[in-house]
């Protein structure tokens, strides 16, 4: 690894941070496709800063492109406001119209501007440590670096210092405003934090992955976990391993860094999707099968209860009777036993005596439909799952 | 160039001909189909599908190194038929919400469209120059055979909107009434889903990934706010497409350096602004005159209220009184009382009023009913 290599993996690294803060925070306010919004409708805000700085590192620069960030969630919140149409319909509306401008702006000022609309969507890591920050006449690396490094301290200061502010108006915003936190000072707050982090970071690795790495490593990490700082931490983790992954990845394939990044970060997503404990795929699709399974095993405990004769208690009967198919009936039948919930004495099942305990228990339950009945009952459920 | 000149040239010239009538067409079909994208709320679905169908690009140029675009459209439709039913994944099967799955899709289908694109430029073909014209589209490319395929699809999404018209409209207003009746919901679900994900793919050698999202919604905002029918509401999106296409067309291809795509979307955003502001109904123009109108209104009954209490202490109800009593927390402004005149409730005798039999009235009435506002 030469030296520029460790530098572009350093500055990878440091915006996959200071995406993945603001990025859980969006995630667990349902705000997510805002960061989408104003990934693209930074680039008026970034071709007139460029006219008056010319220099894309410059604060200014950065300041005014996060503003049009910001004008831009004003203006879709004043649209909702007018009830003409829904909120995610004013979304749609306002960042393609500012992104025309944009492109319309460079595309009648292409002289002038040494901006590239594919650049600022898909940024140039690659080329980010040939341009460097010097202070007088000292290298002092590269000047992207320097940029995301200042963002990223701002952050996680803000983070540190109004935590507790964010994480109750994150989950309770009532109980937040009526706390004396002013919610739509933490809103505009975490807007700006989140617009600045796209300016400073689209230069880097472009508007699409800002995007990326704000919204994936957060829905990661919230498939892991319910707890707030293990989220953060583990979305943290989850973009800097795509970071460093991504790099190696485009490295071997000869493609856009941005590019490999985000399909690091769609494997990994793609992973957990599937495999993560309790919330996901693979574990809620069983686990929707084993209640399945249980009702089943409850109405057919009614059933036996509610009938006596013999008729109605035959093996081969309780096909028909409950309509299921005979797969479904035998597992059902299997757990039953497997429980000694019933008896079968010559093809006829009878409940025994704990079946039938558990039987009238279930039907209190349903009687009542008390919560506090089920309570004692979900020992015996669990029985199954085990 | 002006108008006359230009619209000869739109029947002569062959290349400005076929983009019109591209244009055109896309703008009426992405309106139709926005109009359900935006009342079943899933607006930003178009955005998501857009980026989503970028890989499908890249993979189908890399299996069959042709740049036919009918063949990497089909690409499209595929990866955006994925992504669609990716997003619908996560959003029943987890806990993620809707716009996370949106966000997600998007980003990570771009940034996997973009890997590969950049993976093919390095690719020792001389084909492979142009796709990135998928990203912010060039209506310029379009040959009369696209506009062909254009037409077709066209056609045959209007045919199954006549055909399903009923069972749309009932999905649309009452998914649950319309499953009570025996429809078959997730079949009409995935029938709109699919079309709409092939009116998006049709627009992206022409709009772009990027902004096909607003070709889709713009039409259908505006067209929203004109009427409250469903019918209307489709034919009005469909001609706000057309003309957005036909005049972004037009303004591009009279300056240089202007890309047709984002033109198209800054004039059907102003046909949105235009239709916020002037729509006789929703506009708001006109809820602002409406309210002003509504607060006069209520002035006047608040004036005359304040009168009919001042009258009511006395035996003859005409006795005058200094206009001096009414002060502006009764809602007395110089407007309202020349009104009250004009309507015959009060009679002015200098600095003096006095309330008519007929005011009197009214006033009493004032808290009773409301039928008295419109005379």
């Amino acid at each position: 690894m030469n030296s520029a290599q460790i530098e572009i993996q350093l500055i990878a690294s440091l915006v996959a941070i200071a995406c993945a803060i603001p990025g859980t925070f969006l995630v667990l306010r349902k705000m997510a496709m805002i960061s989408d919004a104003i990934s693209h409708s930074i680039l008026p805000g970034l071709v007139v800063g460029f006219f008056i700085t010319q220099d894309l590192n410059s604060p200014l620069l950065i300041l005014l492109a996060a503003l049009t960030g910001v004008i831009t969630v004003i203006l879709v919140e004043r649209i909702q406001k007018t009830g003409l149409v829904k909120e995610d319909t004013a979304i749609g509306l306002v960042f393609p119209a500012l992104f025309s401008i944009g492109v319309i702006l460079i595309a009648k000022n292409a002289n002038d501007v040494h901006l590239d609309v594919d650049a600022v969507l898909l940024g140039e890591l690659a080329f980010a440590p040939f341009d460097r920050l010097i202070i007088s006449g000292v290298d002092v690396g590269p000047k992207s670096l320097w940029v995301i490094g200042i963002i990223l301290s701002v952050t996680i200061t803000l983070l540190i210092a109004f935590f507790k502010e964010l994480k109750i108006s994150t989950f309770d915003a009532g109980l937040a405003a009526s706390l004396g936190f002013s919610p739509a000072l933490i809103h505009y707050g975490l807007m700006t934090v989140a617009s600045i982090t796209t300016v400073g970071s689209f230069d880097a690795v472009g508007a699409i992955l800002v995007v990326a790495l704000m919204i994936a490593p957060a829905a990661c990490a919230y498939l892991l976990t319910t707890d707030l700082k293990k989220m953060l931490g583990l979305a943290i983790i989850f973009g800097v391993f795509s970071a460093i992954s991504g790099y190696w990845l485009a490295h071997w394939l000869d493609a856009s860094i941005a590019g490999s990044i985000t399909t690091m970060l769609g494997l990994l997503f793609l992973f957990i999707y599937l495999f993560a404990p309790n919330k996901g795929l693979i574990a809620v699709i069983y686990r929707e099968k084993q209640q399945r399974i249980e009702v089943s095993l409850l109405t057919f405990l009614l059933h036996l209860k509610n009938h006596s004769e013999e008729r109605e208690r035959h093996v081969n009967h309780l096909q028909e009777h409950i309509n299921w198919q005979k797969v479904r009936a035998k597992t059902v039948l299997e757990l039953a036993l497997k429980n000694n919930m019933i008896l079968i004495d010559n093809k006829i099942v009878s409940l025994t005596q704990k079946g039938d305990e558990f039987t009238s228990k279930a039907i209190d339950y349903i009687i009542t439909n008390e919560d506090a009945q089920i309570e004692d009952m979900k020992d015996d459920f669990f029985l199954f799952r085990g | 160039m002006d108008i006359k000149e230009y619209i000869e040239l739109v029947f002569s010239d062959y290349t400005l001909r076929t983009i019109t009538l591209g244009t055109a067409i896309l703008g009426a079909v992405t309106g139709m189909l926005g109009s359900f994208a935006v009342l079943r709320k899933q607006s930003l679905l178009g955005d998501a599908i857009s980026h989503a169908a970028l890989p499908g690009i890249a993979i189908a140029f890399l299996i069959t190194g042709s740049k036919d675009s009918n063949t990497l459209l089909i690409g499209a439709l595929v990866s955006g038929l994925i992504g669609t039913f990716w997003i619908r994944g996560i959003v029943t099967k987890t806990h993620l919400k809707s716009d996370t799955a949106l966000g997600l899709i998007l980003s990570l289908f771009f940034g996997f469209g973009m890997l590969l694109l950049t993976f093919i430029q390095k690719q020792p073909n001389a084909n492979q120059a142009g796709l990135d014209k998928y990203l912010f589209g060039q209506a310029a490319t379009l040959l009369e055979s696209d506009v062909w395929l254009m037409a077709i699809i066209t056609g045959i999404c209007l045919l199954v909107l006549l055909f399903f018209w009923k069972e749309f409209k009932l999905f649309l207003f009452d998914a649950d009434y319309a499953k009570t009746l025996g429809f078959n919901t997730t079949f009409i679900d995935v029938l709109i889903t699919s079309f709409i994900v092939l009116a998006i793919v049709l627009g992206l050698q022409t709009v772009g990934v990027v902004l096909m999202s607003a070709m889709l919604l713009a039409p259908a905002a505006a067209a929203r706010q004109w009427t409250n029918s469903l019918t209307n509401m489709v034919v009005l999106a469909a001609i706000f497409g057309a003309f957005s296409g036909v005049f972004g067309t037009a303004i591009s291809a009279s300056q240089n350096n202007l890309s047709t795509g984002p033109v198209i979307v800054i004039v059907a955003s102003v046909f949105v602004i235009f239709s916020f502001i002037f729509s006789p109904s929703r506009g708001l123009l006109f809820r602002q005159i409406r309210f002003i109108a509504n607060r006069r209104d209520l002035e006047l009954q608040k004036t005359l209220a304040f009168m009919y209490h001042i009258a009511e202490t006395h035996e003859n109800i005409s006795h005058p009184h200094t206009i001096k009593i009414l002060n502006n927390f009764q809602g007395y402004t110089r407007k309202t009382l020349k009104k009250l005149v004009d309507k015959n409730y009060v009679t002015l005798d200098g600095t003096m009023w006095s309330l008519t039999e007929k005011g009197f009235e009214t006033a009493a009435n004032l808290y009773n009913q409301q039928a008295i506002k419109d005379e």
